[in-house]
């Protein structure tokens, strides 16, 4: 790499002007943490405590300021380019010493919350491999410098692996200010957010709401609204017209809502090529930028529902060595990119394999694979219903429902068991499942880290076994598949893992 | 057509796991497992007992509840004895393999390249038979990994060292 006139090797402070970012991130807490006490406080304190109230609040602000300044001044990095290793001293009671090998990092991520936005900053993010869980945050840093400091970091970490991630070596020449090869346009956005994710939305919004129904109750217990005026309303206002309006709100709601939250993640989408890697660019809020090492995926997944296909377009998601870490953080290191063509999707996957994977040979599960799934979906219900129907009700009453929902859950279960299956191939294990969304993930045999086969006592007649393997991101599974077959998969894997020279990241 | 085949390789020439002979857990492990049956049976009986003598009308159900618990251990008991009898391990050239489970029979094999690292621990009753548990940890998280119960100690330390060995040696 040539030189440049960022010198990290000298231990260096953050921006100056991360006094302030410092100051205020910490005020932001306090103020997230303490508003509602302190409102309940001042609320009910008369006027002489309120003033003593307010200089505490005073003083408060200044050892806040006084902590950030030192904060400041006791955080030092620097990269020791000797050892290959990038070093961080912090802590201002508690001092504390992080020392990261170069040849360990996983990632490094520049992301930017809207404080720092609003100040110009960047938050640089060390992710390490490894079940040691060491991570370094840099968090006021200006754009160049942290990019800088990013290319360091990596340059060094494949500086010192070795020969196979020098897989992409035509596009090593490509200038580094590469062209996007994938942009998201609003209008892409908008298919997007009509099309998918609606699971995560859901859950989203559920918990919004649970959350907002706690605190219209905690309203309703501090003024003392009559509850049973409230309850009253309630009960006269839902007729069957008004519920059905209802469900009709929600769903519009839910996809204006999920339009919205793809605005929000992936506006401004845009996927670059940087030698064998690949940068992510997204968000409009705060914007994140993430960096993959193609070697370095375990997983590879691409996910289509039916509207998708119409729309000739996918979700993918790259899974890297996350196991080790805890849920949140294994977010942040998979990488989403939704709204690919399947041209694009091939594109990606050829970075990361060097070409598109083969699907190969098929399997499909042995027919009992819906058993499990009838009698928890269909026989445990409707022998619930019997039972409350002995009872109240008569049970005629209750036929259609039943009838309709036996009938959603026979369907759902046999486009489960229609979309379970596993492609094998010489290079590639592809499974593919789902019901609505159906997903591939693919993963390189070298990638297992264990194979686990499973067999029910009452399966051995039939012949029938499961296989699960365990991957640094996950594990994969086949159910119901022909026990010699899979006993014969669990051997060839075993080979294939225990014959490669290739490492697993 | 299910079964699998592929052309550069005759899959039927690779090494079968299924014909690995596996070895039996330390016939001493059985005595601790049949110590910690007891002492969960006494646990039992000594709380039934106690509000037997706390609560005079409980007592009544004496005869049940101790059919009750006889039932429950005799239960235990059994069940212990089918899964000590079904648990085996083999070390091949480059991988361990450890089967287990009585409904459902589980093999899990994890190559020697792939292991992050190994661990013995040693229990309380396990340590008064020279016994010791083996545990060999991977990258693929919790379900990748495998305990091993019931290994005499030396034979423990010896895998441990094997594997740590390959490990070393692997990468």
């Amino acid at each position: 790499m040539e030189s440049s006139n960022y010198d990290f090797r000298t231990p260096r402070k953050q921006s100056a002007t991360g006094i302030i970012f410092m100051f205020l991130n910490t005020l932001q807490k306090l103020i997230r943490n303490l508003a509602i006490p302190l409102f309940v406080i001042i609320f009910k304190s008369n006027i002489a405590a309120r003033y003593y109230i307010f200089l505490a609040l005073g003083i408060l602000i200044i050892l806040v300021a006084i902590f950030a300044y030192f904060k400041y001044h006791s955080f030092t990095f620097y990269l020791d380019e000797d050892d290959k290793k990038f070093v961080i001293n912090e802590g201002v009671f508690v001092k504390t010493n992080l020392t990261i090998h170069l040849d360990k990092i996983q990632q490094v991520n520049i992301n930017q919350s809207l404080l720092q936005r609003i100040i110009g900053f960047y938050t640089l993010q060390i992710d390490t491999a490894g079940s040691d869980k060491k991570e370094g945050t840099i968090r006021a840093m200006d754009k160049t410098s942290a990019e800088e400091l990013k290319k360091r970091l990596l340059s060094r970490a494949e500086n010192s692996d070795n020969t196979e991630e020098f897989r992409f070596v035509e596009s090593v020449d490509e200038p580094i200010v590469a062209i996007p090869f994938l942009k998201l346009s609003p209008l892409t956005l908008l298919k997007i957010g009509a099309t998918s994710n609606y699971g995560q939305t859901i859950a989203l919004v559920i918990a919004f709401l649970a959350a907002g129904f706690q605190s219209l109750k905690d309203i309703i217990d501090i003024f003392e609204v009559d509850k049973n005026q409230v309850g009253q309303a309630f009960q006269q206002g839902v007729t069957l017209l008004s519920i059905a309006f209802m469900i009709f709100g929600v769903l519009i709601f839910l996809l204006i809502f999920n339009i919205v939250r793809t605005f929000i993640k992936y506006f401004d989408f845009e996927v670059y090529r940087q030698e064998n890697s690949l940068v992510v660019n997204s968000g409009l809020l705060a914007k994140k930028n993430t960096f993959l090492n193609a070697y370095r995926v375990q997983i590879s997944i691409y996910t289509q529902n039916y509207f998708q296909k119409k729309m000739n377009m996918l979700d993918m998601r790259m899974k890297q060595n996350s196991v080790t870490q805890s849920d949140k953080e294994n977010k942040n290191s998979d990488i989403e990119i939704p709204g690919c063509s399947t041209i694009e999707k091939d594109k990606i996957l050829t970075m990361i394999f060097n070409e598109v994977p083969k699907e190969g040979i098929k399997l499909s599960p042995n027919y009992r694979y819906v058993f499990l799934s009838l009698f928890f979906w269909i026989i445990i219900p409707s022998t619930i219903l019997l039972f409350i129907n002995n009872w109240r009700y008569p049970l005629v009453d209750y036929v259609p429902y039943f009838l309709t929902y036996t009938l959603f859950a026979a369907t759902m279960i046999y486009y489960s068991y229609r979309n379970h299956r596993l492609f094998v191939s010489e290079n590639y294990v592809i499974k593919q499942q789902g019901i609505w969304d159906i997903e591939h993930q693919i993963i390189q045999p070298h990638k297992i880290q264990a194979i686990t086969i499973k067999q029910m006592l009452w399966h051995r007649s039939a012949n029938i076994g499961h296989i699960t393997c365990h991957t640094a991101a996950g594990d994969i599974n086949f159910k119901f598949g022909n026990y010699d077959t899979i006993k014969n998969l669990m051997n060839y894997w075993l080979y294939q893992v225990e014959s490669s020279e290739k490492d697993w990241m | 057509m299910e079964n699998f085949s592929n052309e550069p390789i005759d899959i039927n020439s690779l090494p079968r796991y299924e014909e690995v002979p596996l070895n039996a857990l330390d016939p001493n492990y059985w005595k601790v497992i049949v110590l910690n049956i007891c002492i969960s049976i006494l646990l039992i009986g000594t709380a039934s007992g106690l509000v037997f003598l706390l609560k005079k009308e409980t007592t009544a159900y004496i005869v049940p509840v101790i059919i009750a618990i006889v039932v429950f251990g005799a239960f235990l008991f059994v069940l212990f004895r089918m899964s000590f009898k079904r648990r085996g391990l083999a070390v091949r050239e480059k991988d361990i393999i450890y089967s287990s489970g009585i409904l459902s029979a589980k093999t899990t094999i994890i190559p020697f390249s792939r292991i992050q690292h190994v661990a013995l621990n040693e229990g309380l009753f396990s340590r008064m038979y020279n016994l010791g548990a083996l545990e060999v940890f991977t990258a693929g998280g919790a379900t990748g990994n495998v305990k091993i119960h019931g290994l005499e100690i030396n034979l423990a330390n010896k895998i441990k060292e094997l594997l740590a060995k390959r490990v070393n040696n692997g990468i």
